[in-house]
């Protein structure tokens, strides 16, 4: 089992506000995560450590057995092999095909590969020929699943998701439900986080319980 | 009443006349604005980015003195300026004092403050999204920010017109740097000052017509801008 991530003693904090504090989570390569807990439990501060956007105020995390060290160089490389999706996503101006290609541009694909990776990742969300139209003037369900097939052409290593089916169509409930449980056996780790604590079942995943910014056991869970 | 009517027509036939006068102070009124902006632009876009993306000790100082500049006095700059670039003073050796040169640079005083705050408006109102989005794609800082710029493009090229409105308006600076000198450092403005107060009403007149015209038409582009 390869394990991703193994966090040991992390803590955020905001001032003297603790939001987060882990005492140990190991994370395995090829699986799916839910985080489960309330608003304020830590899921998106956590999210966004592992994500390598924000770093934590204390503690040791590794990634792939490395010791990550924060610094400009390294966390780019990291950035590099893992995707998050926020809750509400931002699509740039421009279009659908420009938003999707905007992390291959990036990481230098050659523009005819950069367009079948695109094609092929929005016909993956049920979006197929929506290349052309305008990323402003997509619905709330089209522009998340948009922002899935921009995060899906990357085929990142670990895939994070916050919130992903909240306050969307259950036509694009069920098309997202698919393709994230389908993500593990691909080679992508998946961590979402939701309130919805029947998700790690219908998605085949493992739940994380977080409450007020630490770990617990699920036994302990409110539910 | 009648005054002003006849004023009118008569800068109305000047304007029609294509008066050799007016065409002289249009034309150095929009190259010395156009000049100055350019400037103002490079020094300020930057800095408007360069406040608005980082932390620093004594931030809210430099914003609060961006903010006092806008404020400026024309004549304040001018004065400085002058100091500078008359015979006595540490740059007078240039013989830039009453020449177009020395119109931009104080153009380019004013103009800057208001650059520098337009654009660091634009980025204090960007999506907060919008750099996090780019760097967990893959983009490296220097992406992420061309990512921001290209996102408020339209509040700065604003901030640009903004500072251009200020410079082409203003006659503090152009009369006293400029020296109001007939064919070479006339501008509107200064031209409106001089002929008004010699009795030539209508020509005067004309020039604010223009005058007005560029102020109608860059609010016009200002306005379709921030619509976008």
């Amino acid at each position: 089992m390869k394990i991703l991530y193994r966090l040991h003693s992390v803590r955020k904090c905001y001032g003297v506000n603790v939001v987060l504090a882990i005492e140990d989570l190991t994370i395995a390569g090829n699986r799916l995560y839910t985080l489960i807990g309330a608003n304020g439990a830590g899921k998106s501060t956590l999210l966004n450590i592992l994500a390598f956007l924000s770093p934590p105020t204390s503690g040791e995390i590794f990634y792939a057995g490395h010791r990550v060290d924060w610094d400009r160089r390294s966390t780019k490389e990291y950035r590099r092999k893992v995707t998050l999706l926020h809750q509400s996503p931002y699509l740039f101006g421009g279009t659908v095909y420009d938003n999707v290609a905007f992390g291959l541009k990036a990481r230098g694909i050659p523009a005819e590969e950069r367009q079948a990776i695109v094609e092929n990742a929005l016909d993956t969300v049920g979006l197929r020929g929506f290349g052309g139209r305008k990323a402003r003037d997509l619905s709330g369900g089209e522009t998340q699943r948009v922002a899935v097939a921009r995060a899906l052409s990357l085929k990142p290593e670990v895939l994070l998701l916050d919130e992903p089916l909240a306050n969307i169509d259950r036509e694009t409930t069920g098309v997202l439900e698919t393709v994230i449980a389908s993500l593990p056996s691909q080679g992508t780790t998946v961590v979402m986080t939701t309130h919805n604590p029947e998700h790690p079942g219908r998605l085949n995943g493992e739940a994380i319980f977080l409450d007020g910014g630490r770990v617990i056991p699920r036994s302990t869970y409110p539910l | 009443m009648d005054f002003l009517i006849s004023s009118f027509a008569a800068a109305l036939r000047l304007l029609g006349d294509l008066s050799p006068d007016v065409l002289d102070a249009v034309g150095t009124s929009l190259a010395v604005s156009a000049g100055a902006t350019v400037f103002a632009a490079l020094f300020g876009i930057p800095l408007g980015l360069l406040v608005g993306l980082t932390g620093f000790p004594l931030k809210r100082t430099v914003v609060t003195v961006l903010n006092t500049l806008m404020a400026v006095p024309t004549v304040v700059v001018g004065l400085l300026v002058y100091g500078f670039l008359s015979r006595q003073g540490p740059l007078g050796v240039l013989g830039l004092l009453f020449s177009p040169t020395a119109i931009v640079i104080g153009g380019i005083l004013l103009a800057t403050p208001i650059v520098a705050n337009y654009s660091l408006a634009s980025v204090r109102g960007a999506d907060h999204r919008i750099v996090p989005t780019a760097l967990t794609l893959g983009a490296g800082r220097f992406l992420a920010v061309g990512s921001l710029i290209g996102e408020i493009r339209f509040g700065i090229l604003a901030a640009v017109i903004a500072g251009f409105g200020r410079v082409v308006s203003e006659v503090g600076v152009a009369m006293m740097l400029g020296g109001n000198i007939r064919g070479y450092t006339r501008t509107m403005t200064t031209a409106i000052a001089l002929e008004t107060s010699k009795g030539e009403f209508a020509f005067g007149m004309a020039l604010g017509i223009v005058l007005m015209t560029v102020a109608f038409l860059v609010n016009l582009f200002l306005g379709f801008l921030q619509r976008k």
